[in-house]
């Protein structure tokens, strides 16, 4: 990584409470271009929060969060999509009873741009569009080996598919960065293993940067590079894998736990 | 050709199909409950009335004007109540609704208070309903199967899936509430020039409620259902005449019954194409 | 001056039967986070039960209204076993209940219209109509009777609610009902005996509210006022939805004594869609936000 280019994503002491509790404190982050950044930490250590500040589900009440330079801090959900922020959920979020075709054709369509008079009228733009959406969708339904499954219920497929899916129907948005919320989670040893092969091929065959939350640490070292550990809202430690594994710290507040 | 009490049942049928199409994509597809559309109905037949008689315009004019007008109180009252969340929009619909029905009593000088506005020339042929209807479900169909219809769903499926997704949820919701509206307007419009003589009492809240009855047992999420739904609903007590005060209760036990055994009604999530359809075959047009 | 307080005694006699049913809605929804929308046809079917039981010879008019009451908590009961609780338990959208409960209601106003015929039937009332002078401000008994036996009753609940082992459970179930289950609260039980409660208080308004004006088939209209009310407090809040109701009561007489009563439940309405434009959550509403 070159250590002169700007950041992808930077977060400049983010702060979000709720009630009284400080779910996120003073929280710095900077994601290069390319990365595969992991975020680890406890149960309750704040990362589905940084999540949410980051795709505008919750309003930082401090601080300032930066995507290629520009500052997106009071962005709305839908606008994290548009400017190219992905991303999939801890429990899984699909359009359940849709198939899973159509998943991937609704995060198609964020980049099509057919008027509705179009589309009651079934003009030509409408239909070039939606043939060509429609082979986009195939397309990463094919990146992610779910071809058979296209015409399936979504919420009828097996854990691991639904996992896949969520991040196909994110990749469907042409995202610069994709946020993934523990997507080992529930995995077994071989399913891990079989998931980190996949995010890395992804990652190569895809020009996108990667923030990862992760509870596996074996995930995590066989993936990322850089990591920041949290624990309740705070920083424990930021750095390449290596070096937040020898951090004292993180080794106290995991007390040989997942470590 | 027809005599007029066929002529009647049809464009009775033709005029809740439209209505309940809007009612359709509102609730079946974007889960938004609404019990004041049968005040969008209102605005449409006396907005359409008053263009016809008073200023003399062209029938089809009339129920344009009546639509429209009623899509625009649609994405009025939209704007300030559609960020409510489930129960609230539900009873700030009701309110509004109610709200029509009362002000259209009120307002004697122009509407004709409780005794009704009379004198509207009968232009609802059961030809030009059953055009108008046949019309609705195209274009309900063409927009469901449309990126915009998608997003509908989509909201129904997963609010903070949707938004993730590039969605702009209040922005959908209210373009479905729009829609909903004009097609309830557009059936207004058609209603009173059959009638010939509307008054406020036609669009009170059991005719809100029975959009939504017919929308349910028809099956929310099928276009298609939603028509069957009302033909059964309109339909059946016409050939049951003699037991025509036990319709709305029928309807009240069917609706619990639906809910209980068959939630997702009769048609739920399908339309008639894919009865005929098995899976893993090429799909149908449009893209659902 | 006179007349305005003599309209404000009517209005929060009205207000406090819309609070009877009101607070009903707000415990339902407190629970289950769903519109009971059958509760206002609970009220009418309680009071055609103690309608029919005035019917009886000899039968003191006490005993029929505690039939009306019985009778009315055994419907709501009714209604959670046969529909709510299957639906809760197949895992439906949370919307279904509320669809079912608007069916229910459908069901019960036309079976109403068939038994008994839409004509209005006039329960017996404990005093002859009088009103009493006081400092020449009239007030009629069964108003000021309303509002004294509103106030107990509503005082009671919130003392159960607030005091007793079970509100606890209640409090508990409506917080976060899986943790109360694993701790041993009895979830279904709990949220029967709240239909029950719930219903109870709902039969006791339909007899007030038929002493003081009748019986009828739509009379169940009167639980949309009190929606209406429990929306203004803030849907799931108790308090909040006594202090909707007395508020709406009030509104709804005092728009009809010194505007129009035309207008009366235009104004109401404008008053609800107002208030929830400026407080989106009702009065005493908390506003959740939704974990992602």
């Amino acid at each position: 990584m070159n250590e002169n280019s700007a950041p992808l994503l930077e977060m400049k002491g983010v702060e979000k409470h709720f009630g009284g509790v400080h779910a996120i404190d003073h929280f710095d982050l900077r994601v290069m271009p390319r990365d595969i950044y992991g975020l680890i930490g406890p149960n309750g250590a704040g990362k589905t929060t940084i999540f949410n500040t980051i795709t505008g589900i919750y309003q930082a009440d401090a601080g300032q969060i930066l995507f290629e330079g520009k500052n997106i801090t009071k962005i709305k959900p839908h606008q994290a999509a548009e400017i190219g922020i992905a991303r999939t959920f801890q429990n899984i979020r699909l359009f359940g009873n849709l198939s899973v075709k159509m998943n991937v054709i609704i995060a198609c369509n964020m980049r099509s741009s057919y008027s509705i008079a179009e589309a009651l009228l079934r003009l030509p733009r409408y239909r070039n569009t939606t043939k060509d959406i429609e082979e986009r969708a195939m397309g990463y339904l094919e990146s992610v080996g779910l071809t058979d499954k296209a015409d399936d219920i979504a919420s009828s497929l097996p854990y691991g598919h639904q996992r896949k899916l969520e991040i196909a129907r994110a990749m469907a948005t042409e995202p610069k960065l994709l946020l993934l919320d523990e997507p080992a989670a529930g995995m077994n040893e071989e399913e891990s293993i079989d998931l980190v092969n996949f995010v890395k091929k992804l990652h190569r065959d895809n020009p996108i940067t990667i923030l990862m939350i992760e509870h596996h640490m074996d995930v995590v070292s066989r993936l990322c590079e850089q990591c920041t550990v949290l624990d309740f809202g705070k920083t424990l430690a930021q750095g390449t894998v290596e070096e937040v594994k020898q951090n004292e710290a993180v080794v106290a507040a995991y007390l040989g736990g997942e470590l | 050709m027809i005599n007029s009490f066929y002529e009647g049942v049809i464009v009775t049928c033709c005029v809740n199909i439209i209505a309940v199409l809007g009612m359709s994509v509102l609730t079946g597809f974007t889960r938004l409950f609404s019990f004041g559309n049968a005040g969008f109905m209102a605005i449409g037949a006396y907005a359409a009335a008053i263009c016809s008689v008073h200023y003399h315009l062209p029938f089809a004019l009339s129920v344009l004007i009546g639509a429209v007008a009623a899509g625009i109180v649609a994405y009025l009252l939209g704007s300030l109540t559609i960020r409510l969340r489930g129960d609230y929009f539900l009873i700030s619909c009701l309110g509004f609704g109610e709200c029509v029905r009362v002000l259209f009593l009120y307002l004697r000088n122009i509407t004709g208070g409780a005794v009704g506005y009379t004198g509207i020339p009968f232009r609802t042929t059961w030809v030009v309903a059953l055009v108008c209807a046949i019309a609705a479900f195209i274009i309900a169909w063409n927009l469901i199967h449309s990126r915009f219809g998608q997003a509908f769903s989509a909201i129904r499926e997963n609010e903070v899936a949707a938004a993730a997704n590039g969605i702009d949820v209040v922005k959908y919701k209210k373009m479905s509430f729009v829609f909903s509206a004009i097609f309830a307007g557009w059936a207004g419009g058609l209603y009173a020039h059959y009638l010939q003589h509307i008054t406020p009492v036609l669009f009170n809240l059991p005719k809100s409620c029975e959009l939504v009855i017919t929308t349910v047992l028809g099956g929310l999420g099928s276009l298609s259902g939603s028509v069957l739904g009302t033909l059964v609903v309109q339909l059946l007590p016409e050939f049951f005449r003699k037991f025509s005060e036990y319709r709305m209760l029928a309807y009240g036990i069917a609706v619990v019954l639906v809910i209980l055994l068959r939630p997702s009604g009769l048609m739920g999530y399908k339309e008639f194409p894919d009865l005929f359809k098995k899976s893993g075959k090429k799909k149908s047009t449009g893209g659902a | 001056m006179k007349i305005l307080i003599q309209q404000m005694i009517t209005g929060i006699s009205i207000g406090s039967v819309y609070a009877l049913i009101a607070s009903g809605y707000a415990l339902v929804y407190s629970l289950l986070d769903f519109s009971n929308w059958a509760h206002g046809e609970v009220c009418m079917l309680g009071a055609y039960c103690c309608f029919m039981a005035t019917l009886v010879p000899k039968m003191p008019l006490s005993v029929s209204c505690l039939i009306g009451i019985g009778g009315a908590a055994l419907i709501s009961l009714f209604n959670e076993k046969l529909a709510y609780r299957r639906i809760r338990n197949n895992g439906s959208p949370n919307m279904f209940l509320m669809i079912a409960a608007m069916g229910l209601s459908t069901t019960y106003q036309n079976l109403a219209n068939v038994i008994w015929g839409s004509k209005f039937k006039q329960l017996p009332r404990f005093f002859k109509t009088t009103t009493l002078n006081i400092n020449g401000i009239f007030v009629g008994t069964t108003d000021l009777l309303c509002i004294v036996i509103s106030l107990i009753v509503l005082v009671i609940l919130l003392l159960i609610i607030n005091q007793t082992r079970f509100g606890l459970h209640v409090r508990a179930v409506a917080c976060a009902g899986r943790t109360a289950r694993i701790m041993g609260v009895r979830i279904d039980q709990v949220i029967a005996l709240v239909f029950v409660m719930a219903g109870a208080l709902a039969g006791l308004a339909g007899i007030t509210y038929g002493m003081k004006y009748n019986v009828y088939p739509t009379m169940g209209n009167v639980g949309l006022k009190a929606f209406i009310a429990s929306v203004i407090g803030g849907l799931g809040s108790v308090p909040g939805a006594i202090v909707g109701a007395v508020l709406l009561g009030l509104i709804e007489t005092v728009v009809s004594g010194y505007i129009s009563s035309g207008l009366r439940d235009l104004i109401s309405f404008s008053l609800l869609i107002l208030i929830l434009l400026i407080r989106p959550s009702g009065l005493f509403g908390v506003d959740v936000q939704e974990k992602a």
